[in-house]
């Protein structure tokens, strides 16, 4: 059963693991998608490659997220190549991580705007579509981070503490319109990141989770196609936490 | 007045009670409001006193501004939200101005 058949979905930060994995898993269920990655890379290249492999039809929107000219060309290109949006997956995010002191304002501030401004342009671009439209879906990719803290990240916490709050309070007031928004905390996950971890570290993240090994990016997409999908049509407001049982 | 100038305003005056009825309408329709076009005066606000609407009440006016008249409601427009005149006001100097661009 392809669970997304014919819907239209934008996916930023879309080039690599998290994002790139959601891409791979919406085409394989039917979806026709808008990949946004801040800029082209080769990456992007062979993530729209796999996706045009399986058939689905695939267009990219470069910029960073947090210029509400690219969110509004984002939405744009949906609905002009698509006729439609029906689903946003905020995935688009950075670290910058430090202690606090040592941290500068811009690193804060980088953070915050890329993390959660971009998340507030694509989403303000996308619900005035998915308003008209009396339907769709916004999904944010928040983080552990956000229950628990870690050391050197109160930038990225914050930032993904904060989209938690963003999410409920616009499942309030999209709710009206069909327009349902969720969120993810997603926790230790294999990608290019947590790659460059020292092995002590990761053993250290790993004997917390309860599933004895840290997350796969596929692992997060399917909640994502779940929350796109018609299976979840009566959740609004919430978030799924995606972290083996480690930060419950 | 000469005639040309009397004709046009009687022109704009014309496509501005259109505007006004399709606005009370679409209204009506979209906020599901007990009233006919008639009940509402043109001047009437429309959050507080006047039709007593609230903020999500907001959301559905623009996306109706934007589904009917074919606009774009920008931030600056926002502030011109406020009343049945007002957002004709919106709807007539926005179209006119697509019409001289075109």
């Amino acid at each position: 059963m392809r669970l997304l058949q014919d819907k239209v979905a934008i996916i930023t930060g879309a080039s690599r693991g998290i994002g790139r994995a959601i891409a791979l898993q919406f085409a394989e269920n039917g979806a026709k998608l808008v990949l946004n990655a801040s800029r082209s890379s080769e990456a992007m290249d062979a993530t729209v490659s796999e996706i045009r492999a399986l058939g689905a039809e695939c267009i990219t929107s470069i910029g960073s997220v947090d210029s509400e000219v690219t969110a509004r060309e984002m939405v744009k290109a949906a609905v002009e190549q698509f006729g439609q949006l029906d689903i946003l997956i905020n995935n688009a995010g950075i670290t910058r991580d430090k202690p606090l002191m040592l941290m500068r304002e811009e690193e804060f501030d980088e953070v915050i705007s890329v993390n959660l401004r971009g998340t507030y342009q694509c989403s303000r671009e996308a619900a005035r579509q998915m308003m008209k439209q009396r339907s769709g879906r916004i999904i944010q990719v928040s983080s552990i981070s956000a229950l628990s803290g870690r050391p050197g990240q109160c930038n990225y916490a914050a930032s993904k503490s904060a989209l938690i709050g963003f999410t409920k309070s616009l499942a309030r007031e999209l709710g009206k319109f069909n327009v349902l928004v969720n969120a993810l905390y997603v926790g230790v996950i294999d990608t290019d990141l947590t790659r460059k971890m020292p092995a002590a570290v990761k053993n250290d993240i790993t004997k917390n989770i309860p599933l004895g090994r840290i997350g796969t990016p596929e692992e997060v997409a399917g909640p994502c196609v779940f929350l796109g999908s018609n299976l979840s049509t009566f959740v609004n407001g919430t978030t799924i936490n995606i972290s083996g049982g480690g930060y419950t | 007045m000469t005639p040309l100038i009397l004709e046009q305003a009687r022109a704009i005056a014309a496509e501005r009670q259109c505007i006004t009825l399709k606005l009370k309408e679409t209204l009506i329709d979209c906020l599901a409001l007990e009233k006919e076009p008639t009940d509402i005066p043109d001047d009437c606000l429309l959050f507080g006193v006047g039709l007593g609407l609230d903020s999500v009440d907001a959301l559905e006016i623009v996306v109706a501004i934007e589904t009917e008249f074919g606009l774009r409601v920008e931030d600056e427009h926002m502030r011109e939200i406020r009343s049945i005149n007002s957002i004709v006001d919106l709807v007539q100097n926005n179209t006119t101005q697509e019409k001289e661009v075109a």
